[in-house]
């Protein structure tokens, strides 16, 4: 029970537009600590549906979540903002920074709002994450000038700034060649490994699904 | 504690940090935003201080024959039913031989009076009058009309007389005990001139030869045509008065808008009726009012137009604006952090916006200030320049922009950031 990083009971969405459709059906399922887990299926199964509702963002369904072992289902929108902003890192399927941000303010800022650091060790630590991306050079650059590939790159530093015990992602390797989708599974294995952060990763990559700890499947909105 | 001290400053600050960097990296929007404040602003400037600048005028035109405030003998309004004073209605009366007693005239101990009002910081200047009913003749011609016997120089220092002399010299009248100062329009009726002689009858049958000294036209012709001045003594004689024998005490303070409250402070000290000008002049008084309002309702009308400015462009801005409120909200910044970030956009908009208009106001206000405008004593627009105007434009631009910024803030808070980032 101590070492759950997510537990997820009986979780059902339906979508009443244009026509109700269950899209989320009877989820089950249990992620460790430092694990590693990939989340594989058909597009249109659900799978983003899915991470929006573990993510916190989605609070529309029926069904039970719990995050480090506190309940979510129920809190309050600002609860889970501040939820949100200390424990979860997330990915976007489609890389969303702020455009107007260079790409150091974009990683600094889910820090500078959680605030429990001075704002010079934070801008170390995200200089520091974009060096990992190899993203150095473009640091000082605005978002909106930075390619696809870098843009997911900060999105990524981004997501790990707070050292969040969950990090999320929607096919976050989804823009990027294959050496950089190395740089970012390596990356990923590392913190599941030796930091003890969870990793849930929605993908299309068969060699990155198989080189996760466990990959669970979803097939018209049911876990096979 | 240390903990808690970061949590706290770190929080203000990156709000403030998305806000500012959405206001530079918008400057275009920003500076339309700003100019429909600015122009808000010094409308509401220029409109409060061109009304106050008419009113000024229209007050101190008709300030140049009226006092700011007046104590004269107030005989009693009504004077069928004595009794009632001292009985009640319940009380049966038997009234024999009914009779009208003549009361007291005029103020009797004026100099006491005059003295005690010489304490009061307040108070400008102060002059008697002695005020007859006559009759002014010129062979068979025949004028009703008020016999104005005055002290020379206060009388000069309250109405400034003197400068409405058209012919001969205000200050003559101190040494000549026989001598008159006409209206210009009573001069005319009479077809006298400077040097004629003139008769002037009271109605109680005393009757007065005086030699015109001089002519005066102030700003109203109705005075012109009735009022005739000479020396306060002289106007005693008349009436067979002792000195001290008043019937007006007219009273110029610095603020002639603090007449009503200076008139109540000084009432303690005499029987007599104390009337400040708003009293006795309730249409001066009206017409100030009315021209108050019209300024303040197209002012504020104007800034609402200006609040419609802003609400529009930060509609705008969060609807351009609505998938960074998504990420922003997806990476934990809640409600009242996204109300703080487009609110402090509206009030920097609002306060540049505000300084800009005072300037701008400031500025129109001296070109009107400067445009000829040759009637009456005035040789240019009339314009008065107050603080107070530009401080509280600056309070309701500033409302304005906050009320006009909060309901687009409120909106991008309820942003749902779930159904913005699933496209
Ligand atoms: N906002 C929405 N309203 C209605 N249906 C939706 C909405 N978003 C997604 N869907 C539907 O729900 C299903 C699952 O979508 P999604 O979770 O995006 O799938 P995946 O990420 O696995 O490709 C799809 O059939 C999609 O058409
Ligand atoms: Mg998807």
């Amino acid at each position: 029970m101590k070492d759950l990083a997510l537990s997820a009971k009986s979780i059902e969405k339906y979508f009443h537009q244009p026509q109700t459709f269950q899209v989320l059906k009877n989820i089950n399922f249990e992620v460790k600590k430092g694990e590693f887990l990939a989340l594989v299926g058909k597009s249109g199964s659900g799978k983003s549906t899915l991470l929006y509702v573990l993510s916190t963002m989605d609070t529309d369904y029926s069904g039970k979540l719990e995050i480090n072992g506190s309940p979510v289902t129920g809190k309050t929108q600002n609860e889970l903002a501040a939820f949100r902003n200390a424990h979860i890192g997330f990915v976007f399927q489609f890389h969303y920074l702020l455009p107007e941000f260079t790409a150091i303010d974009n990683v600094m800022l889910p820090a500078l709002k959680l605030g429990n650091k001075p704002k010079e060790e934070i801008r170390e630590k995200a200089l520091a994450n974009l060096d990992l991306l190899g993203l150095k050079p473009q640091a000082e650059k605005q978002a909106n000038k930075l390619s696809g590939g870098q843009q997911q790159r900060v999105a990524i530093a981004r997501a790990l700034i707070n050292e969040p015990a969950i990090i999320m992602g929607d096919e976050p390797t989804g823009n990027l060649d294959s050496k950089n989708t190395k740089i970012v599974f390596d990356i990923f294995k590392e913190l599941a490994a030796e930091r003890g952060q969870t990793i849930i990763s929605v993908t299309h990559d068969d060699e990155f699904a198989a080189n996760c700890d466990r990959v669970i499947e979803l097939s018209d909105g049911e876990l096979v | 504690m240390k903990f808690k001290i970061h949590r706290y400053i770190p929080f203000q600050k990156t709000n403030h940090k998305i806000a500012i960097t959405h206001l530079t990296s918008n400057v275009k929007q920003v500076i339309v935003a700003m100019l429909s404040v600015t122009f808000g602003i010094s409308m509401y400037v220029f409109m409060n201080g061109f009304m106050k600048g008419v009113n000024d005028t229209q007050t101190g035109l008709a300030f140049s024959t009226l006092s700011h405030v007046r104590i004269y003998n107030d005989l009693p309004e009504d004077n069928s039913n004595l009794l009632s004073r001292y009985v009640n209605n319940d009380v049966a009366v038997n009234i024999r031989n009914p009779k009208v007693i003549q009361y007291t005239e005029g103020i009797k101990n004026s100099e006491k009076i005059i003295n005690q009002l010489k304490n009061y910081s307040e108070i400008d200047a102060v002059t008697p009058q002695v005020n007859i009913n006559v009759f002014f003749r010129n062979g068979s011609i025949k004028v009703n009309g008020m016999l104005s016997g005055i002290d020379v120089e206060n009388e000069d220092l309250l109405f400034q007389t003197s400068d409405y002399m058209v012919d001969g010299d205000w200050h003559e009248l101190n040494h000549r005990n026989d001598g008159i100062i006409l209206g210009q329009g009573l001069a005319k009726k009479l077809s006298l001139k400077v040097n004629d002689n003139i008769i002037v009858s009271t109605a109680d049958g005393a009757t007065r030869n005086y030699k015109i000294i001089g002519i005066l036209a102030t700003t109203l012709a109705s005075v012109d045509n009735s009022k005739a001045y000479i020396k306060i003594g002289t106007a005693r004689q008349i009436l067979s008065k002792n000195m001290g024998y008043v019937t007006d005490i007219q009273i110029n303070i610095k603020d002639f808008n603090t007449a009503t409250k200076i008139a109540e402070e000084i009432n303690p000290i005499t029987n007599y009726k104390v009337e400040p000008w708003q009293e006795a002049n309730g249409q001066l008084d009206a017409a100030n009012a009315l021209r108050n309002i019209i300024a303040v309702a197209v002012s504020l009308t104007i800034l609402l137009v200006a609040g419609f400015g802003i609400y529009n462009i930060m509609n705008m801005s969060v609807n351009e604006k609505i998938r960074e409120i998504a990420i922003l909200k997806a990476m934990g910044f809640d409600g009242k952090d996204i109300v703080e970030i487009f609110l402090e956009q509206s009030i920097i908009i609002g306060i540049l916006g505000g300084l800009v208009g005072m300037v701008f106001g400031y500025i129109i206000s001296s070109i009107v200030d400067n445009i000829p405008f040759k009637i009456a004593t005035l040789d240019s627009l009339p314009m008065e320049f107050q603080t107070v105007d530009y401080v509280m434009a600056f309070v309701f631009g500033v409302i304005t922009t906050f009320v006009a910024g909060y309901l687009p803030a409120r909106k991008a808070s309820q942003v749902d950031p779930v159904e913005i980032i699933r496209g």
